[in-house]
């Protein structure tokens, strides 16, 4: 398929599929729900298509460059590579699971629908772009419906919950634009400035910022980015925002929303500017490092089920940043035991696949039980292996996922991410290892409360049913992705590995470039 | 090609039960719960793995002509020479396995080979000659790759395999051991075969009994995935892989530990055992991240590409030893070299010295791992809170294999322990068994008794590791699987039996009941006593059961370690006073169980001897308990094992400073005086526990009165849950609340206040402009007031307005780029 059709429809179905929404009758909620799942599932063929049309070997692959806004310099560049086809995929798969957990939302069904499609363009824009404009656009059209999602379809403290998520994201939304001005008028205002590739390929040369405005411009970007992975101590939104949206949108928050943090980094603040990356690495593996204890004792404190979870996701994305940051040089700035860097990156994005199957699962699998018993109250639990046994089976081998266990797909990330560390920093690679016994703990200990003891102890015991088809359904499906990934990881390092070598020799180069360029100046003076 | 045969049989040995747990599990589920099919598939799955085993022990025994069984003829001297031979020797790491290659290969090859190595050195042909002259330099060892998991840059992670006779002696062992376990669930878990199950332990809120469906095939499934663990483990040739495995062991512990999930304590017990081996699991990270970024690989033994050359060392021999047994030094900077004899094959990524004390984190990482698994001190307390699983669980996880794969690592591990990670694992070995044994004493729950039996056992294993003696250690090992899991069979057919009664005041006399329990139970009880009747001439002809030639092995280990290290004399000393010990405990509970007069009438009347399929396991593994180790060392069992040892352990390490380890002929020279001591240990014991127990002259309970304070020490295990629930438990679960709290306060605090001040000064702002601004600008606002005034008319408060415009706007803005294709 033209590389440009195939691309823009990724993009562009889901936002058609909304319009063509608003020609339903609206009292027909099923029709419109068959069909959103239809556009999904859409999406998703196409995302396969794109997989089996992507030659590894090849690099990036890119569409037709059009115009769009020409006085500005702004185009509409497309294309994918190893970093982002993994990304592409993965989210129209948990688009398509959560749009088959959105059949227990029945508010507004209409707008709901629309606004989920027009969150699935948003998010298939942001890993598409190859125009930093473009990306920021597509990056705020995913943040609106998101608001407008938990705002008016979620829990009780919905508004406290959207207002938040909303102005963290534009927080740093802001900070990105700041960092895209400078790189646009650095580099000269010309047709390439918004060019993502051509400017990290003029970073790899030591031709796009300086030393000193790398490290600002850096900051900018990784901290509007980091809000979004989330890191410590930006991470606050999330566990409000996951409580409070329904579960569907706590998956695609979770499964995809996350991952734009990290994917920003190793798209844009990595290539750009490669010596502010190296120059704040100790920074991120630390934050990085924070995050996944910080994220696994905050966990192991919660009450409600669905907040264990999203604390969860602060510390597994942790290990992202971790993987991704352990660059190390030595004093002629050269990169050293540059395989153990790689090692990490492809960890850490293997990592997003990993926590994106995972953890779309455990919010799933609380959604479940949500819709059943109306509370989230650990301690009022108990039980559910007995009533739900299939279901409570599934959420076990997710679980586990979370936790680690070899042979499904978090073990892979978390270990290979924290055996690369060593050459990186042996203390902080200690305190991540660490993390190994609070996952564990707090991952057992919820399990425990909730699917084994004698009996159901809260509320509804009525209501417990066993899982139908269609929970069942999401759960074998990401359970078996689980195990897929977990014991063929290579269906994903070798898609990914070629394209994060590139990048890392490039950034590598680039710092190099830097680094000398900085030593002239002090030599000068 | 040999190696291809054995690695096919071990794979299939391996990967039957995966499959097996898989058609158990969804079968089991949609099936009946009256079915026993799950339990055939299960067995079904693990014998033809015994069967594939043990053909696989055979052909690898034909194929080098059973070389290492010859040593029998040669005495001690001789044997320790010719297995310096068979594995990496010092100075003949990697070069050995080159020679033993080409025996695989037809000769064309083999000139060809000739011709790529030669240029390598001259020493390099001088000892390929030797080997091959040397008759005894047979193949042994075979490993190689199964499955790539990843590739980066210079660092590749893969599934290997590496087969030598450890590695198959420990298949045969897990294998059938494994049948005989099963085939005994069969009957244990008869009662779980019903649609309403009565759990007596499971208590609901209105005080009656929980009832739910059996879940007989969920048994099976689970004992089938550990089965498929557990030998992945032993068949691993890298120490990821390893790693990889023993979290699969561990989860399948977890699964079954809580099989009875109804139960509060089952569930606890499966979470403890989890998560104290995530803690020495903490440690094996470790030791697994300074290997990797140091050695640059994880395997074993060396990789072969398509035609059977070798590509790359494996850690094993990039580990160069010099000839009094020490880690080679760098001259230059003082750390310890690593390297395969021929440079080209080190990996990629592996730098050229490791500092020493890196070595020892990596030992010792490693070892925690160990620690964990195989519930040392000071992880021990999970094991006995494991009892809380099904019995068979315990026979087949918690005392014959899961376990004792601590022990089986540290073996398999043992070229890269240097002398300070050798001796820390004697001292943990040592406390270990001192204090399990100590527990064991007052135990009075009969499956309790076991499991600290256990616990000290497996610390005889790695003292007998730790003070050089890889082969007592491991033949130790191999014996106990066999006597314990017996043992706990025998207390499972006693609690199926009593109708699961477990506590021993309330046994006695159930010899007239179910007496082939009863004599199997005696037999076991011998072997781990270690009693034996001496010969007449002398010590070496003694007529005795497995345990004692084990124990004997290790405790003259011990002896000759000590002779070496006088400092060190504890290491001897303990495991000698606490051979009698388990004497004593052993027999208290053959004696409180079996003999004397029945002390509860009620489980005494209902008591009955188990039907034919828990007897018969009972009887087998009573043979094999009573003569598997005939011969002692220098009987086929123990040669077997060693076959494959560590070329530097058989002349031990002679020490300019630090320890010096006794090799062979040390050992051999106090075997008669160590093994003469252990026996009189044992022995009173044996007589200590008769006279309290066996006879009825000696009130125990006035003995256990005035000695309340030590006792009730014991029975609260040392307080070592109460320690860690304190230094450990409280203080995560404070820090966990902590970290919520900050989350809560400060953080959301942080925004709070800056969210109320910027509405703080939006209203003062609104002050501003509404009487200074405003006024200035009223005229003008009047005008704009009445455009606010017909937009108002947008701002309805209806959502799906809201949603209309928000999709207007973004079509709107995705049509200007569509309309500027054109321009």
């Amino acid at each position: 398929m033209n590389p440009f059709f195939l691309l823009s429809i990724l993009i562009f179905l889901p936002l058609l599929g909304a319009l063509i929404l608003l020609m339903f009758d609206e009292r027909n909620a099923e029709a419109m729900r068959f069909w959103s799942l239809a556009v999904t599932l859409m999406t998703f063929g196409f995302s396969i298509a794109l997989y089996f049309q992507y030659d590894p070997a090849q690099g990036m692959l890119t569409a037709e460059v059009k115009d769009w806004i020409p006085t500005w310099n702004v185009y509409y560049r497309l294309g994918v590579d190893g970093i982002s086809l993994p990304l592409v995929v993965l989210t129209g798969l948990v688009s398509s699971l959560a749009m088959v957990a959105s059949w227990s939302i029945t508010k507004h069904v209409r707008g709901y629908l629309i606004l989920f499609l027009m969150l699935e363009t948003g998010m298939m824009g942001v890993f598409l772009s190859l125009d930093f404009f473009l990306f920021y656009v597509f990056w705020e059209v995913m943040l609106l419906p998101m608001y407008f999602l938990i705002g008016v379809w979620g829990g009780p403290r919905k508004e406290y919950a959207a207002i938040k998520f909303f102005l963290y994201t534009l927080a740093g939304s802001v900070l990105m634009l700041v960092a895209m001005l400078m790189f646009y008028f650095y580099s000269g205002a010309k047709p390439e400035s918004f060019n993502l590739v051509a400017l990290a390929d003029m970073a790899s040369k030591g031709g796009l910022l300086s030393p000193n405005m790398q490290v600002t411009a850096f900051a900018l970007l990784f901290i509007g980015f980091a809000i979004k992975l989330p890191a410590f101590p930006v991470h606050t939104w999330l566990p409000d925002a996951h409580v409070e949206a329904p579960t569907p949108i706590s998956m695609i928050l979770a499964g995809v929303l996350l991952k734009m943090g990290g994917y920003g980094i190793i798209r844009i603040a990595f290539p750009l500017c490669p010596y502010g990356a190296q120059y704040f690495a100790y920074t991120m593996v630390a934050i990085g490092v924070i995050s996944i204890i910080y994220g696994a004792f905050a966990a192991l404190a919660q009450t409600d089920f669905k907040r264990l979870v999203a604390y969860s996701s602060v510390s597994h994305m942790g290990y992202v940043l971790l993987g991704l940051a352990i660059w190390k040089i030595n004093e002629a700035g050269d990169t050293i035991n540059s395989s153990y860097w790689q090692m990490g990156l492809n960890g850490a994005m293997f990592q997003m696949i990993a926590h994106g199957i995972s953890s779309t699962g455990m919010f799933f699998m609380v959604g479940v039980v949500y819709d059943r018993v109306h509370h989230r109250d650990l301690n009022k639990f108990g039980g559910l292996m007995g009533t739900m046994p299939l279901y409570s089976g599934l959420a076990a081998g997710l679980f586990f996922a979370g936790l680690g266990l070899p042979g499904l797909c978090g073990f892979i990330g978390e270990v290979f991410v924290v055996i690369s560390c060593w050459s990186f920093s042996p203390m902080l690679a200690i305190l991540a290892a660490s993390g190994v016994i609070l996952t564990a703990g707090y991952i057992l200990w919820a399990m425990q409360r909730v699917y084994l003891g004698a009996e159901y102890k809260g509320p509804h015991p009525e209501a417990l049913t066993p899982s139908n088809a269609r929970e069942n359904a999401v759960g074998f499906i990401l359970l078996a992705l689980a195990i897929v990934f977990g014991v063929a990881p290579a269906l994903l390092f070798n898609v990914m590995e070629p394209s994060v070598k590139a990048m890392a020799q490039a950034a590598e180069a680039g710092y190099k470039q830097s680094a000398s360029q900085l030593n002239e100046l002090q030599a000068q003076r | 090609m040999v190696g291809e045969t054995l690695r096919n049989l071990l794979m299939i040995a391996w990967l039957l039960p995966l499959c097996g747990f898989a058609i158990e599990i969804f079968g089991g589920f949609w099936g009946s719960r009256k079915s026993r099919l799950a339990a055939w598939i299960a067995v079904g799955c693990i014998a033809t793995g015994f069967v594939c085993s043990a053909s696989a022990l055979l052909i690898w025994g034909r194929q080098n002509e059973w070389v290492v069984l010859d040593k029998a003829g040669h005495g001690h001297d001789e044997a320790g020479h010719s297995e310096g031979e068979n594995h990496a020797a010092p100075g003949h790491e990697g070069t050995a396995p080159h020679a033993e290659e080409h025996k695989e290969e037809p000769a064309k090859a083999q000139e060809e080979k000739h011709g790529s190595v030669a240029g390598s050195g001259s020493y390099l042909l001088t000892s390929m000659e030797e080997a091959k002259a040397d008759q005894t330099a047979k193949q042994t060892v075979f490993s190689g790759t199964i499955y790539r998991l990843a590739t980066f840059g210079g660092l590749e992670l893969s599934l290997d395999y590496y087969i030598d006779s450890l590695t198959l002696v420990m298949f045969t062992m897990v294998t059938f051991i494994a049948t005989c376990i099963h085939l005994f669930a069969m009957g244990y878990m008869s009662e779980e075969l019903t649609e309403e199950y009565v759990d007596h332990h499971a208590h609901l809120r209105n005080g009656h009994h929980l009832h739910r469906p059996g879940r007989f095939y969920r048994f099976f499934a689970f004992l089938s995935l550990f089965c498929f663990s557990m030998l992945g483990l032993v068949i691993a040739g890298n120490i990821f892989q390893v790693f990889v495995f023993w979290e699969l062991v561990g989860i399948c512990s977890f699964l079954l530990i809580g099989f009875y999930t109804e139960r509060k304590s089952a569930s606890n017990a499966a979470n403890k055992a989890f998560i104290m081996n995530r803690v020495g699991d903490f440690g094996f990270l470790i030791g697994l991240m300074v290997i990797w970024t140091y050695f640059g690989t994880f395997r074993f033994g060396e990789s072969h590409n398509a035609e059977g050359q070798v590509t790359q060392a494996g850690l094993f021999q990039m580990l160069a030893r010099d000839e009094a047994g020490n880690v080679t030094k760098s001259a230059e900077n003082g750390e310890v070299v690593i390297g395969a004899a021929e440079a080209s094959l080190n990996p990629v990524n592996s730098r050229k010295t490791i500092p020493y004390f890196l070595l020892v984190v990596a030992g010792l990482g490693v070892f925690a791992g160990c620690i964990g698994k195989s519930a040392q001190f000071p992880l021990q307390t999970w094991l006995p809170d494991a009892m809380e699983g099904p019995t068979p669980v315990s026979a087949l996880v918690h005392s014959a294999t899961m376990v004792a794969a601590g022990v089986y690592l540290v073996g398999r591990f043992y070229p890269m322990f240097v002398q300070e990670v050798l001796l820390t694992i004697a001292y943990v070995g040592c406390i270990t068994l001192f204090v399990a044994a100590t527990i064991a004493v007052v135990a009075t729950d009969i499956k309790k008794v076991l499991a600290y039996s256990t616990i000290s056992q497996l610390g005889y294993m790695m003292l007998g590791l730790g003070v050089f003696g890889w082969g007592a250690g491991l033949f130790h090992l191999v014996t106990h699987a066999f006597f314990k899991s017996l043992m706990f069979l025998c207390s499972g057919s006693v609690i199926y039996g009593c109708h699961h009664e477990q506590e021993m005041p309330k046994m006695g006399g159930l010899w007239k009941k179910m007496p082939i329990t009863a004599f199997t139970m005696l037999i076991g009880v011998i072997a781990i006593s270690g009693l034996a009747i001496p010969g007449l001439i002398n010590l070496s002809t003694v007529f005795a059961f497995s345990g004692f030639f084990s124990k004997d092995a290790v405790v003259a280990t011990a002896l000759a370690f000590v002779k070496a290290n006088p400092a060190h004399f504890l290491l001897f000393i303990v495991p000698l006073i606490t051979a009698g010990i388990t004497a004593f405990y052993m027999f208290r509970l053959w004696f409180y169980t079996f003999a004397g007069k029945p002390r509860d009438m009620h489980v005494y009347d209902h008591c009955h001897e188990a039907p034919l399929i828990m007897t018969a396991p009972l009887m087998v593994l009573s043979v094999l308990a009573a003569f598997c180790a005939v011969g002692g060392e220098k009987g086929p069992l123990f040669l077997l094992i060693t076959g494959d040892q560590p070329g530097h352990v058989a002349h031990g390490i002679s020490a300019t400073n630090g320890l010096t380890l006794p090799g062979h002929d040390a050992i051999h020279s106090v075997h008669g005086q160590a093994g003469l001591l252990a026996l009189i240990a044992a022995v009173s014991g044996t007589a200590i526990a008769w006279l309290l127990y066996g006879t009825e002259k000696v009130n125990v309970a006035e003995i256990k009165r005035q000695l309340s304070g030590v006792h009730s020490f014991l029975a609260n295990k040392w307080h070592f849950d109460d320690l860690y629930d304190a230094i450990f438990m409280r203080p995560m679960h404070i820090a966990g609340k902590f970290c919520a709290w900050f989350d809560r306060t400060v953080f959301d605090g942080i925004l709070h206040s800056a969210a109320k001040i910027t509405v703080f000064v939006s209203q003062w702002d609104r002050k501003f402009d509404e009487t200074v601004v405003d006024g200035l600008v009223n005229l003008v606002g009047n005008s704009t007031w009445s455009v606010g005034n017909s937009l108002r008319t947008v701002q309805t408060g209806r959502l799906r307005q809201y949603v209309m415009f928000i999709v207007v706007g973004v079509v709107a803005l995705f049509a200007i780029l569509i309309t500027s294709f054109a321009g």
